[in-house]
């Protein structure tokens, strides 16, 4: 084995720094023999051993989970949280009223109206391309319960699509509780009312309970 | 990894093995006369010049249109949805590829010491790739697109994709390597060979589709496969055509540039081999979190992890050969645009693997942090890589001194800080957006539940980035003006200067095998340490192309084998849900209108398992709700908001008013206005091929197929939508319009999954 210990011009002013020339060239290119860097070696292995490790901890070990059951387990503690001492509401008028006046389930409510409702009926509940849900003009309500029964089967051909596969029952409820919380407020530009809304009485008085 | 125990000077050096100029004993051929061919290179330098304009003006309008939606100005052929595949396709084909192209065919004339193998053909791969651009240019405005992302091209143009590819370009430099006169290929040949090899092989797998007349195809693939193959494709299309071309142009232009000789030999060895092994692998990072095979997404997260390194082999040999130059750098343009290059190179190959880490991924997947990404590694890696070769090039190939040096430096200058200012806003946007998105407030309710206040939000980031790239685009100004006037100064005739060098005779000693270090071990051991430790096997390769192109095919196959075979065969990847069901075939003719409007790039259908996702946007998506869907559509990036669960969640009478202007139902939206979706008539007769194509891919499509129903049944949904429409108090006369189709696919879209469901589930189980 013979090797050109051959030097690039400018390497004089930096001894020792660079190794070995080969003796290939390429179109006037050279190479020289240095060995990759350690650290370069150190890392590569490092990231080998952690993949191995990692597939067998992620795939073969009972201490790892996955995306789904970590789901699971927030979906079980929120609906704990939200819903544990109240178990499945009533979608009677009774219940909805009493609800309007739970100012912790309200803000539970509100995160629902405006993730969900929000894009037909503004999130003042103005009213978009939804009816305007503040003043006192209605079409399918007459009581408390219609506004949960219009959310569960719909209402206008569709205008108004069913939300039962989408919002559970006890959801339902208080959203039906927020959206007659947001009669009487006044939305930044409401929506012009439909010929075929009417009056309706006011609803009763909300009495907060205590949490 | 196994060489770095052995010290390097002690156990022997790679390569130089025997005496002579290129280490064996060599039997002088006859000495041969050449020229080379710079007039191809010319023609590639210009079209990456011209095309590479085109795509940044291209990124800049649809930047813009993110910023001010009236730019889409209401016409269906500048949507954003349309143009974005243009910019894309125009960046990574046009500009990246014909700066490829200038890169290998001037660089491996001088490697081979050899003229290219055929004119003819080196001409039919520049007109033919010019002509696919052309055709990308055409076709995608005019929304003709497979709907599959830097993969959007019809099969017509995929066909010619393959036939200038490999037919032209890669014939073409096989023959020269076989015809070289230079015994062993420098490095960066084998980068060259790896990308030839395996663009192939991803171009041709991710693009099988069943045609359906001349401008519309649907993916043999569906559902889960559809997504694999497709971001295999993705993340291999940046790997072999963003990456490794470019790492062969940096090894060939940074030393010349430089005047050095390059760092590491050896490490161009390991690097080289574990870049093309492992790449492959790291496609599914793109689908954390979706509806893919956990075991897929977690080997796509370590691959890429363990890609860190092999990637930062090419950066340190590029950075470190400067080791004794860097005073050049003061006034030499070249070097600064390629030492700039390579530092982008290397933060971007780090930023690769941390955000294919699982849960940074949870953070970063759909928001403009990957968009912050890849323009990095675009911008920052191939463009100054780029602009770096063509100032070099420009005196060579025009044969007269670069106009003006000063210029050259205020692009430099301007374009780095274009790039700065372009990433740093999109990056700060993106985990703002990122963070927006899994906000909750103190009732457990997400705080930011309106998708719109989080894309406002993005408005400042949006105009900053504008200007970045307005002087990103500045500076390409700057260089068009310097190359033309390069140009004006050429001499009347080109000087053509012969080249002499011997023929590569048939006989070849490679010189003794090393003797081992080893003393006391097996027979084996010695063999392995001396041949594959020493890497004297690899010298022996590097004469030799075809066995290096067979190895390099095989690492490549043998890779994706390894994790395609089990995506397709193990059943228990896609679970069988009973009540998912095929779409209509009025449904169909909506979703191919929702693919050819590019609705995918800014529009996820794809709904993660993390709770912040539910709660915005319903259950989460399932592996066996997509088996029907030729192409998939789970998209890359929510500019809009995810719409995997959007059926029944609005009026139809709310869609044709979005769609008309988008403005009327959400007040600072930024979607383009499809207008032209409630004027046009849909084309019901064309439904009934569309379904039979679906029928032949394995969709279950019994009465409609056979009966030849499939126009009528959509005419039938048509008018039953079209009725409850203006019922539900909106425009009248809708029925043969293409809106309803599409109106109808929305309505469709994630719902089948709860018609199995019992009516009501228990409270908030999201079901």
């Amino acid at each position: 084995m013979s090797v050109m210990h051959g030097k690039a011009p400018g390497d004089e002013a930096r001894p020792g720094k660079s190794g070995h020339l080969l003796d290939h060239e390429y179109d006037g290119i050279r190479e020289y023999d240095n060995p990759t860097p350690g650290w370069w070696h150190v890392i590569f292995l490092g990231s080998c051993v952690f993949s191995v490790f990692y597939m067998f901890w992620y795939h073969a070990s009972p201490l790892s989970s996955s995306p789904e059951k970590d789901w699971d387990r927030e979906q079980l503690s929120e609906y704990r949280r939200i819903f544990g001492g109240i178990g499945e509401l009533g979608a009677d008028a009774g219940t909805i009223q009493k609800m309007r006046g739970d100012a912790r389930l309200m803000a539970v409510a509100r995160g629902l109206f405006e993730s969900n409702c929000a894009a037909c009926h503004a999130r003042d509940g103005g009213g978009i391309n939804g009816f305007n849900l503040t003043d006192d003009l209605y079409k399918n309500i007459k009581g408390l319960e219609d506004l949960y029964a219009v959310m569960t089967t719909g209402a206008n051909n569709g205008a108004m699509p069913s939300w039962s596969a989408k919002l559970s029952q006890n959801e339902r409820v208080l959203v039906a509780a927020y959206v007659a919380n947001l009669r009487g407020t006044s939305p930044a530009s409401p929506r012009a009312a439909d010929p075929a809304e009417r009056p309706i009485d006011p609803w009763p008085a909300v009495v907060t309970s205590p949490e | 990894m196994k060489h770095g125990s052995d010290g390097g000077s002690s156990a022997g050096s790679w390569g130089g093995h025997g005496p002579g100029p290129s280490g064996g004993v060599e039997a002088r051929g006859r000495l041969e006369s050449f020229v080379y061919d710079d007039d191809i290179v010319r023609k590639f330098l210009v079209a990456t010049i011209v095309w590479g304009m085109v795509a940044f003006l291209a990124g800049l309008l649809i930047a813009f249109q993110l910023a001010l939606p009236r730019l889409n100005f209401g016409v269906e052929y500048l949507g954003f949805g349309r143009l974005r595949p243009l910019h894309t396709n125009a960046a990574i084909f046009a500009f990246a590829g014909n700066a490829i192209f200038t890169a290998v065919y001037y660089s491996t004339q001088r490697l081979c010491k050899a003229r290219m193998f055929s004119d003819t053909l080196s001409r039919l791969h520049f007109w033919g790739w010019q002509l696919i651009i052309v055709g990308a240019a055409l076709t995608l405005p005019l929304g003709i697109t497979s709907g599959k992302e830097y993969a959007e091209l019809e099969w017509p143009i995929d066909l010619m994709i393959a036939v200038v590819w490999l037919g032209f370009f890669g014939t073409n430099f096989l023959m020269t390597l076989l015809r070289r006169r230079e015994r062993h290929m420098y490095v960066a040949l084998w980068f060259y060979i790896a990308s030839i090899v395996t663009v192939t092989v991803l171009h041709v797998f991710n693009s099988l589709a069943l045609p359906v007349g001349l401008f519309k195809s649907y993916s043999v693939y569906a559902g889960v496969q559809d997504a694999f193959m497709q971001w295999w494709y993705g993340h291999n299309a940046v790997a072999f055509f963003l990456t490794t071309p470019f790492l062969g142009l940096m090894y060939y232009f940074l030393p010349k540039a430089a005047g050095r000789p390059v760092f590491s030999y050896r490490l161009s060895i390991v690097h080289f081999w574990s870049l093309v092994f492992l790449y492959i692998w790291a496609g599914p990072h793109h689908l954390h979190y979706t509806a893919l095979p956990g075991w897929a997404s977690s080997l796509g997260m370590v691959f890429s992890v363990m890609l860190w390194m092999p990637s930062w082999g090419g950066g340190i040999n590029g950075l470190l050969t400067l080791r004794g130059a860097w005073h050049k750098l003061r006034d030499d343009p070249v070097l600064k645009f390629f030492v700039a290059g390579v530092t982008f190179y290397m933060m971007s190959t780090f930023e690769g693997p941390m955000l294919s880490v699982k849960s940074v991924n949870a953070l970063s997947h759909y928001t403009d942090w990957t968009i912050a990404h890849v323009h990095a590694g675009a911008l920052g890696w191939n463009g100054l890589m780029t602009f770096g070769m063509i100032y070099w090039l420009l005196p060579r190939l025009f044969q007269a001194d670069l106009y003006s040096r000063k210029l050259a430096e205020w692009h430099f200058w301007i374009g780095t800080m274009g790039i700065l200012l372009y990433v740093i806003p999109i990056y700060a946007g993106g985990i703002t957006q990122g963070l927006m998105w899994r906000a909750f407030d103190e009732s457990g309710s997400l705080q930011f539940p309106d998708f719109v206040e989080t894309v406002m939000a993005l408005m400042p980031f949006y105009w900053l980035r504008i200007i970045g790239g307005t002087l990103f685009i500045a500076g390409m100004a700057l260089l068009i003006y310097n190359a033309l006037m390069t140009w004006r100064n050429r001499p009347p005739r080109y000087e053509e200067p012969v080249h002499q060098a011997p023929a590569l005779s048939a006989a070849y000693d490679d010189g003794p095998e090393p003797a081992s270090s080893l003393e006391a071990n097996t027979e084996f051991a010695r063999k392995f340490e001396a041949r594959v430790l020493q890497g004297w096997f690899h010298r022996v390769w590097e004469r030799k192309p075809l066995r290096f192109t067979v190895m390099t095919t095989l690492a490549v196959l043998l890779a994706s084998a390894l994790e395609i075979i089990p995506t397709f065969l193990i059943r228990s990847n896609v679970p069988t849900i009973a009540s998912v069901k095929p779409y209509t075939p009025l449904e169909l003719a909506g979703r191919d209108i929702y693919i050819a409007e590019g609705c995918y790039n800014c529009h996820s259908q794809m709904i993660r398992p993390l709770w912040h996702e539910t709660r915005r946007y319903g259950e989460y998506s399932k592996p066996g709700e997509f088996v029907y869907d030729h192409p998939f559509q789970w998209g890359s990036r929510r500019i809009g908001p995810d719409l995997a669960r959007e059926g029944g969640a609005r009026s139809h009478d709310w869609h044709v008013r979005h769609f008309e202007d988008p403005r009327q139902m959400v007040g600072q939206s930024i979607m383009p206005s499809y207008a032209h979706l409630l004027a046009q008539d849909l084309d019901f007769d064309g439904i009934g091929g569309r379904v039979r194509a679906m029928a032949m891919l394995g969709v279950p499509y019994g009465e409609a197929v056979r009966d030849g129903r499939a126009a009528a049944m959509a005419r039938e949904q048509a008018g039953v939508i079209a009725a409850e429409l203006e019922s539900q108090g909106g425009y009248p006369g809708m029925a043969g319009k293409k809106v309803i189709a599409l109106v109808a696919y929305m309505q469709r879209l994630g719902k089948d999954i709860s018609e199995s469901v019992t009516p009501q589930a228990p409270a908030a189980t999201g079901e």
